[in-house]
């Protein structure tokens, strides 16, 4: 359940299991292109010097220098704003990584609008969309500090390559304690029958929020987190959406490829009669620079617009 | 952990006759293939795997080996042929080069093919990798060495100068960067079209130990490896001059040879130059 006053950065959560997994003598390297900051990772640096390489400014160096180590053996984390390696290390990601199949966890960031008035070179609203069109890696993208940690715990045990697309915002806790992540399954979050609101990392707190102000209004929305993009059952959304018959998808991140591209696609070749609506930035333009919240608000990625969305899709359904 | 031929330099050389001959004929016979670079190579991939690369020829995944990565991934037909000349690979797959699924693409590929360690063809991204597997045995204190062998046109990706940075900034003496310096890349001389020179110097500001020597000589190449400075905290560069297409005339020197392959009469022309 949403609780408000205990929330945490989900980089804390990651740093701490990178901690934990060191002292259980994990053969783990995390790099850094002076992210530490970024990171948070100065916890783990001061714990574990010899296990933290900064590679300077240079996210080519940054993800080949992983996918080596990798090949040399460790556990190889990348840690850095989630522009700069999806954009700038984008050969890497795909040939050193993704091709050669090494053994690296390329963690994205302060991804979607984190950075907001920073404005687009500092945006990634096409991280999954891209990471999506690489064969051979593991997308996922935790929404609270429970599901991170084990999402983190999967990724260290996982022989691949994985993509954690991260917040930079605390969060509260959506799980119970004794929820456990499963790659690929489908993380319904509150059971529902009247909409589908399927939405990713950050956007599935605005959900939650949507949801029970749904409620007062009177609609019964069941919330499903799209936390493991890839794998993904497709029986687990499609379960859902033979109960609702509405699909509303939400994500920080542009509609083209990311969970509304996801959910389109496995409607569509499941060939389920099903209305679908992609919250999200627009497909083809640069997401409009300005506080975050405002950001949000302007696609209607907040709780309020989802609810707006929510209402507007059950009024056209006779 | 050694070499497992420790060939003399004077059986490297008679074995790069054979290895040429090989690339000639697997890349008419395939009817596409990078001629020009392959032979620019052949000298240099002769003198690791037959002499100085320490590593098993029963286990290829030893985990003691010294790592090579072909970052011009381009010259894969010279590894090829140069991994078949000394029994790492079945000759008769040298047949199957570029065809569909076969274990031998235009390009590494670890998951198809023994001995190759990475994937690579875009250029610039070798060096790096090797930073990766230099950092990775320092770390781990494994006493492998890491080996990268660039073009010399690939060096104006800047892909490369971060990782030199890298190298020199984490004191990788483990790593031996050599440059395959024919001079010339896909559409011209280097100089003309983006300048490398003066290289030695480039090289030398970025923190590598800089050698420079005959890339296209075994004996020298050979000599200057293993009289290479040891623990002295400074990253290996090596700069082999190169010929492009070295060994076969009407090839040598070629910018048009990059990507051509012998047809016709040039096949028989190229293997009897190399026969004398």
């Amino acid at each position: 359940m949403l609780t408000e006053n205990h929330t945490q950065d989900l980089r804390e959560v990651m740093v701490q299991t990178f901690i934990e997994e060191a002292e259980q003598d994990r053969n783990l390297v995390v790099l850094v292109s002076d992210s530490t900051s970024t990171a948070k990772i100065k916890p783990f640096m001061e714990r574990f010097p010899d296990k933290l390489v900064n590679v300077g400014i240079a996210e080519q160096s940054l993800v080949g220098t992983a996918a080596g180590m990798a090949l040399g053996g460790f556990v190889a984390v990348t840690a850095n704003a989630a522009p700069f390696l999806v954009h700038r290390a984008n050969e890497q990601v795909k040939n050193d990584v993704c091709y050669t199949n090494a053994n690296v966890k390329l963690v994205g960031l302060n991804a979607g609008v984190c950075y907001g008035a920073l404005a687009s070179t500092h945006h990634a609203i096409d991280d999954v969309s891209i990471m999506r069109g690489f064969g051979n890696i593991q997308i996922f993208a935790p929404s609270d500090p429970v599901e991170a940690k084990q999402i983190f715990q999967y990724a260290l045990d996982y022989e691949g390559p994985v993509y954690i697309r991260m917040d930079s915002a605390p969060f509260p806790v959506l799980h119970d304690p004794d929820y456990r992540f499963e790659p690929g399954k489908v993380d319904i979050l509150r059971q529902g029958r009247d909409i589908s609101i399927i939405a990713m990392g950050s956007t599935v707190h605005e959900a939650h929020a949507a949801a029970f102000m749904l409620e007062e209004q009177g609609i019964d929305a069941e919330v499903v987190n799209a936390s493991s993009i890839r794998p993904v059952e497709h029986e687990g959304i499609l379960a859902s959406l033979r109960k609702t018959g509405l699909a509303l998808t939400v994500e920080e991140h542009s509609m083209h490829g990311g969970v509304g591209s996801l959910v389109a696609e496995i409607i569509a070749e499941a060939g389920l009669g099903c209305r679908l609506k992609r919250l999200g930035f627009v497909e083809g333009k640069f997401a409009v620079p300005g506080p975050r919240g405002a950001m949000r608000a302007h696609i209607g990625i907040d709780a309020q617009g989802i609810v707006t969305a929510a209402r507007e899709m059950l009024s056209r359904t006779p | 952990m050694n070499n497992p031929f420790g060939f003399s330099p004077e059986e490297v050389v008679e074995n790069t006759v054979e290895i040429r001959k090989k690339i000639l004929t697997t890349n008419h016979n395939a009817g596409q293939g990078h001629t020009g670079a392959d032979l620019s190579e052949t000298d240099i991939l002769a003198s690791l795997y037959l002499r100085l690369l320490r590593f098993s020829k029963d286990d290829p995944q030893h985990p003691d080996r010294d790592r090579f990565i072909l970052s011009k991934g381009h010259g894969v037909g010279g590894l090829y042929c140069t991994l078949a000349q000394a029994g790492l690979l079945d000759s008769n797959l040298l047949d199957t080069y570029l065809q569909f699924n076969t274990k031998l693409p235009g390009h590494p590929v670890r998951q198809k093919t023994p001995f190759v360690e990475v994937n690579t063809g875009a250029l610039g991204h070798g060096l790096a990798l090797g930073v990766g597997l230099a950092l990775a045995a320092k770390k781990s204190g494994n006493g492998y060495l890491t080996y990268v062998l660039t073009g010399d046109g690939e060096l104006q990706e800047g892909s490369n100068w971060e990782a030199a940075m890298t190298a020199a900034h984490y004191q990788l003496d483990n790593l031996i960067w050599i440059v395959d310096r024919n001079g010339l890349q896909l559409a011209d001389c280097t100089e003309t079209i983006m300048s490398l020179e003066p290289l030695d110097d480039k090289l030398a500001a970025f923190g590598m130990s800089v050698h420079t020597t005959n890339g296209n000589d075994p004996a020298e190449f050979i000599a200057t490896v293993e009289s290479l400075p040891k623990d002295d905290g400074k990253p290996k560069a090596i700069i082999a001059q190169t010929t492009k297409g070295k060994g076969v005339s009407f090839i040598e020197g070629q910018p048009s040879w990059h990507h051509r392959i012998p047809k016709g009469d040039e096949l028989p022309q190229a293997l009897e130059e190399l026969a004398c």
